[in-house]
């Protein structure tokens, strides 16, 4: 495993930008702070931007990029610390405030109006106009040379968004950020759902930008990216900035234990799998457009998970498995019996669960009751005849997981709206467990939890696995995946890659789903 | 629709208290809390206005300033009207529950078109009375039905759909006996049925206990007491959840309409009976019945988007009206009368949907 | 989700891989829609066929109290093609008819007034009424359908209580201008039509080359990307309102021009359920975010030519509604398919 982490393609690639005015701060926040509710999501971060740089901002899930981005962009405040924007003290309060100082944000999701032309859509809001008429002469004049920068056809600049793909709408998002004459662009994972071409474009482009001395806040996970592309790396890690460091004093390695910081690493408990058959196979699963020839067994009582980023691929298998998206090749095997469920409701009377990874979209239904939650997966067993509900026996079963699974509140009858992240995720989880499954697959069991109630949600987990349920968990979460797996198979480009057994590093897992360790397996 | 905030926390998050003001006095909190049940209680809030206007009423009426007296005689004459609107209030109350914008402006239409059908059955065919109720029912929820198909299986949004159909079912109303309303003598007969029967002393019209108790019952019932209610509510709640529950939500969205059809036929039979007559505007006639049912389920606290909605919040609703509407009809008599119970109509919807829409931002929904 | 093709690492380069973006030589998409040609080839048909089966269809005895009729349809379709692009809706229309009718008929039979006059107080009344639509759908969110039931209600008892139970009789020819007779033409085309052909030119214009017009679009798409923009949306939505009121009073002039000298209380009766009908048949998505004042033209015609030709064959006039109910289902139906066929949802 090479040191300094690079991939062979860097050596053929363009030289990284050499920083324009180099030291010249453009953007440096000191001493920033927030915290949601409860939750401290960033404290005292202090990170500066020089004019002509790519800064890259790297740190795990909930180490606070995210927070840091949305006080930059202007969409939400910081409650202490500073911010200075070419050395003068600025107050970014609204997305306004952000974009009239330069500061252009373009996020994972593109914030397109889908049927405008791509045209309409830079300019919505700051429209050329000649005496009162929209000049789409020179709008559209500008929006291809913005097109050519980026790499899209100049025909673009009149087609409908609409019609365009994902990954070109995100380019689209890039040319709208651009218009504003942006000093400082922030990248949200650009990468994510980019192929590879795609991304070497997206990096001339950011070079060229840099060349001209705007600043890129440029966002990612994938680090081999970073050693092609940015000139400086600020990593973060529990709501705090650990420093910045020119990328040549760093690898891949390097900048992993930092993320990782070496805290969390944990011997696994002395656990064994039963030696039983598999009961979940997965052969040569593929579904055109997201995912390939993925191959996963997950023995009766063996904790299983795939780690993968977004874009990896991951979620999309474990909605197959449920029944939430058909597979286009490939088989699923449930003890031994070829299966292809068609909807959760087939998957579930399978004895298949599933954990939803978005707790308010697909989980909680929010106004309602902690019972009417866990019950509502499991009417039929709950009633009489299937359609009398029993609410005595709907009763004991939600004050039995509320006891089991120690969520915090006064009754079931409590609406989980007023309940933090970590006890509606177990009340969202109680619902999977009502009819002892055979297979329980959990997507980002523990996004959004407090630290408290993840460490309670691993035992539970824990525990299930050893009363003898498969259990497959789907998660982006480094440290989770390490601790509570028995095997950990790295999803990558949507196929699995490298496995992993328990005991492994942190850092390799990373490095792994990095891509630097392409078709290496570790011990 | 995506936003980019995506971990924005939730509006009714608690603030974080970093510094306390001077302490709220007993009296103040009680208050709020008052203040508090009312908005969210909407029964309570029902509760409270029924009082209101019952007591303002017969006020009005001992001091002899109402054309006739305002007893409770004529409150519970005045209940006939109730009939047809609990039961539309209930439709509405189903199809709004079951969310993604449902409604049902068709609700009307069928009322005419299954008035029509019943005439037939009943007035000119010789059908015995349970057939011709049963297909009275039958047919409603046939229209209901294809409401249902195109919105919950095709994914045709609600408000438009019912539009067209309530085009298509009033039209079929008409053109189904060349315009003629159907009073033949069976009909005529049948307004027996809308007579009253004596109930602890007072005249209650025969409508209440044949017709509005029994659906009532029912649909409490349901949405209470099975497994249908249940998802009802789940998928009206939050229907990308309820599908990775593994409810069927086509279909439940499906039966909701159907049932809203059904119980549509049924105030069909009710109508002829108040009428004497099968007629073919009897439902789209004036302002139609969509209206008043839809302002009845939003002031009887039945959510837009869906997942909130109780009977006893409609009942209570419809007895508010209704009794409202009998104390303007004493108070300001004639055309006048009617024309004053539109104002109060449509006043009384705007005030209902804003306070919906104010406890749904600042309390999180209403009880 | 997501249909486009993810190729794993190493994929083919962007050049290869397939589009189904359309070419476009032009700076602006084509200005006509596949579904506004569907609807001119219909409309085509039915008229061919009227004309082969009644004789008289074509003559300008049935030909021009045709468009005199949907005149004032298409012209408050103007404006409800405009508020349902913003994903909004507005059923006191037929209300907002009323209002401004009685008022106009009754001051032009005691005061007399001039056709300028009357108009301009039309409008302003109708822009009024529209007025308490915008604020308290811009402003008081709360779904544009709730509010304008409660609305339609209240300016229904507005018109009734000024009408004071009896018809208003005797009203003046002032308004004959717009459609009666042969004062009421030019070249044989009614003026009514004529004007709201002119207002259409202007709308259509301010929809596809201004920005506040784009905007609307912008609106009906994501109206919280849209603000986030820099779109001032409360103010756009309000002033839909407004233009849809004040159109809706020039519409009451047309209808009263076209009446008898009476003028009876149910006055524009079922008029917002013809102009919705006439802007979703258009192929104005009731989703928002798309539509045209063409194709709410050609949707007002195509309403009107099936009403005049159920009248003209002898067929009972409910039937139109008949058919009008189903060319709505067809043509929600086209709109659902063309989303389901965009690459995002």
């Amino acid at each position: 495993m090479s040191e300094t982490g690079t991939t062979g393609a860097a050596e053929s690639a363009p030289p990284r930008p050499a920083p324009t005015d180099a030291g010249a701060e453009r953007l440096s926040v000191t001493g920033v702070s927030k915290r949601y509710g409860a939750v401290r999501a960033i404290r005292n971060a202090d990170m500066t931007v020089r004019a002509g740089t790519v800064h890259a901002l790297v740190g795990e899930n909930g180490a606070g990029k995210s927070t840091l981005i949305k006080i930059l962009s202007g969409a939400t405040t910081a409650d202490t610390g500073r911010i200075t924007f070419d050395g003068e003290p600025v107050t970014i309060h609204t997305t306004a405030d952000a974009i009239g100082l330069g500061i252009a944000t373009v996020y994972q999701e593109p914030q397109l109006f889908p049927d405008l032309t791509v045209a309409e859509n830079v300019f919505t809001g700051r429209e050329i106009t000649r005496r009162g008429k929209v000049d789409w002469a020179a709008q559209n004049a500008q929006v291809v040379e913005l097109l050519e920068l980026i790499g899209l056809p100049a025909r673009y600049s009149t087609v409908a968004v609409s019609e365009l793909s994902i990954a070109e709408q995100q380019q689209v998002s890039i040319a709208k950020a651009l218009v504003g004459n942006a000093k400082v662009l922030i990248l949200d994972e650009p990468s994510a759902i980019l192929t590879d071409t795609e991304i070497e474009v997206l990096f001339g482009v950011v070079r060229r930008l840099a060349a001209s001395g705007v600043s890129i806040i440029y966002i990612s996970h994938r680090l081999d990216e970073l050693f092609l592309i940015a000139n400086e790396v600020t990593v973060m890690r529990d709501g705090q900035t650990l420093g910045t460091w020119p990328i040549e004093e760093l690898s891949v390695r390097r900048i992993v234990e930092l993320m990782v910081g070496g805290i969390l690493e944990d011997t696994p408990p002395d656990h064994k799998a039963a030696d039983a058959p598999p009961v979940l196979v997965l052969e040569k699963l593929s579904c055109a457009g997201e995912y390939a020839d993925v191959d996963v067994a997950v023995r009766p009582g063996e904790i299983v998970t795939l780690y993968g980023l977004i874009g990896s691929g991951a979620a999309e298998i474990a909605e197959t498995v449920y029944g939430m998206r058909r597979a286009t090749s490939g088989r699923m095997l449930l003890e031994g019996t070829p299966i292809a469920p068609p909807s959760p409701r087939a998957a579930k009377k399978l004895g298949i669960a599933l954990l939803p990874a978005n707790r308010k979209l697909q989980g909680l239904f929010s106004f309602q009751s902690i019972a009417f939650n866990i019950s509502a997966g499991h009417l039929p067993l709950l009633s009489r005849f299937g359609t009398w509900m029993d609410r005595g026996r709907e009763r004991t079963v939600a004050r039995d997981f509320i006891k089991r699974l120690a969520v915090k509140t006064p009754h079931e009858r409590q609406p989980v709206s007023a309940m933090s992240g970590g006890n509606a995720q177990k009340v969202v989880l109680a619902r999977q467990l009502v009819e002892r499954p055979k297979v329980l697959v959990l997507a980002e069991p523990t996004q959004g939890v407090d630290v408290g109630a993840k460490e309670e949600i691993h035992k539970i987990v824990r525990s299930l696995a050893d009363e003898g349920t498969a259990v497959l968990i789907v998660t982006s979460d480094l440290p989770e995946a390490i601790r509570v797996s028995d095997r950990l198979q790295v999803v990558r480009a949507g196929t699995t890659t490298v496995e992993f057994g328990p005991g492994a590093s942190q850092a390799d897992v990373l490095a792994a789903a990095a891509g630097a360790l392409d078709h290496e397996e570790a011990a | 629709m995506s936003t980019a905030v995506s971990d924005r926390p939730p509006a009714s998050a608690p603030q974080d208290s970093e510094g306390s003001g001077p302490p709220t006095s007993r009296a103040r909190q009680l208050l709020s809390g008052v203040v508090r049940a009312l908005l969210t209680q909407r029964i309570v809030l029902l509760l409270v206005l029924l009082v209101a206007v019952v007591i303002t009423m017969t006020t009005l009426s001992a001091r002899n300033y109402l054309s006739a007296p305002y007893d409770l005689s004529y409150m519970s004459a005045t209940l006939i009207s109730a009939v047809p609107l609990v039961m539309l209030g209930l439709a509405e109350l189903l199809v709004i529950t079951s969310g993604r914008g449902g409604i049902d402006l068709s609700v009307g239409a069928i009322v005419s078109l299954v008035s029509m059908v019943f005439g037939f059955a009943y007035g000119e065919w010789g059908w015995p009375l349970w057939a011709a109720i049963v297909l009275a029912a039958a047919v409603g929820g046939l229209c209901g039905a294809v409401n249902g198909f195109l919105i919950a299986f095709i994914g045709y949004p609600a408000l438009i759909t019912t539009l067209a159909t309530y085009y298509a079912y009033s039209s079929l109303a008409v053109v189904i006996n060349n315009q003629q309303p159907i009073s033949t003598q069976p009909i005529q007969d049948f307004f027996s049925a809308a007579g009253t029967v004596p109930v602890a002393g007072l005249q209650v019209p025969l409508g209440t206990i044949t017709f509005l108790l029994p659906t009532a019952v029912v649909i409490w019932l349901l949405l209470n007491r099975t497994t249908y209610g249940r998802r009802l509510y789940a998928i009206g709640t939050n229907d990308v959840a309820a599908q990775w529950s593994g409810i069927d939500v086509r279909r439940t969205r499906f039966l909701a309409y159907t049932a809203a059809g059904i119980i549509s036929g049924l105030v069909a039979v009710v109508t002829v009976a108040q009428f004497a007559s099968a007629r073919p505007d009897a439902g789209v006639a004036g302002n139609g019945m969509a209206l008043p049912a839809i302002t009845i389920a939003v002031l009887g606290g039945v959510a837009i988007t869906g997942g909130i909605g109780r009977v006893a919040g409609v009942v209570l609703a419809t007895l508010l009206i209704v009794w409202l509407n009998a104390g303007i009809l004493l108070a300001v008599p004639g055309n006048a009368g009617s024309q004053f119970q539109l104002f109060a109509l449509g006043i009384v919807l705007i005030f209902a949907a804003l306070l919906n829409g104010l406890t749904q931002r600042k309390y999180g929904g209403t009880g | 989700m997501s249909s486009q093709t993810l190729s794993p690492a190493g994929g083919p380069p962007a050049a290869e891989q397939k589009h189904t973006a359309k070419e476009r030589g032009r700076v602006l998409p084509f200005p006509i829609t596949g579904q506004e040609i569907v609807l001119i080839l219909v409309i085509a048909v039915l008229w061919a066929a009227l004309a082969v089966s009644t004789p008289a269809f074509l003559t300008s005895s049935s030909v021009v109290p045709l468009l005199v009729a949907m005149a004032p349809v298409a012209l408050i379709g103007i404006g409800m093609t405009v508020i349902i692009i913003t994903g909004g809706i507005d059923v006191s229309v037929a209300s907002i008819v009323m209002v401004c009718a009685v008022i106009v008929a009754k001051t032009m039979v005691s005061s007399g007034i001039p056709l300028p006059v009357a108009v301009l107080l039309s409008v302003v009344i109708g822009g009024l009424l529209g007025l308490i639509n915008g604020v308290l759908i811009a402003y008081g969110r709360v779904h544009a359908i709730i509010i304008t039931f409660g609305t339609a209600n209240l300016f229904k008892f507005l018109g009734l209580q000024i009408f004071g139970g009896t018809t208003v009789d005797n009203i003046p020819g002032t308004l004959d201008f717009f459609g009666r007779g042969a004062a009421g033409r030019t070249l044989g085309i009614p003026h009514s039509f004529l004007i709201m052909l002119v207002i259409a030119a202007l709308a259509w214009y301010y929809l596809r080359h201004t920005a506040g017009g784009r905007h609307l679009y912008a609106i009906g798409n994501d109206a919280d990307a849209a603000r986030l923009a820099g779109v001032k949306v409360q103010r756009r939505v309000l002033l839909a309102y407004v233009l849809t009121g004040a159109l809706t009073g020039l519409a009451a002039c047309f209808v009263i021009a076209r009446g008898t000298s009476t003028l009876a209380p149910n006055v524009g009766a079922g008029m917002e359920l013809a102009a919705i009908a006439a802007v979703v048949i258009g192929g104005t998505s009731i989703m928002g975010g798309r539509g045209s004042v063409l194709g709410t033209i050609l949707g007002a015609l195509l309403v009107q030519t099936v009403t005049s030709g159920v009248t003209q064959l002898g067929w009972r006039s409910q039937l139109s509604s008949l058919f009008i109910g189903i060319f709505i289902l067809i043509a929600v139906g086209a709109d659902l398919l063309r989303q389901r066929t965009r690459r995002t949802a």
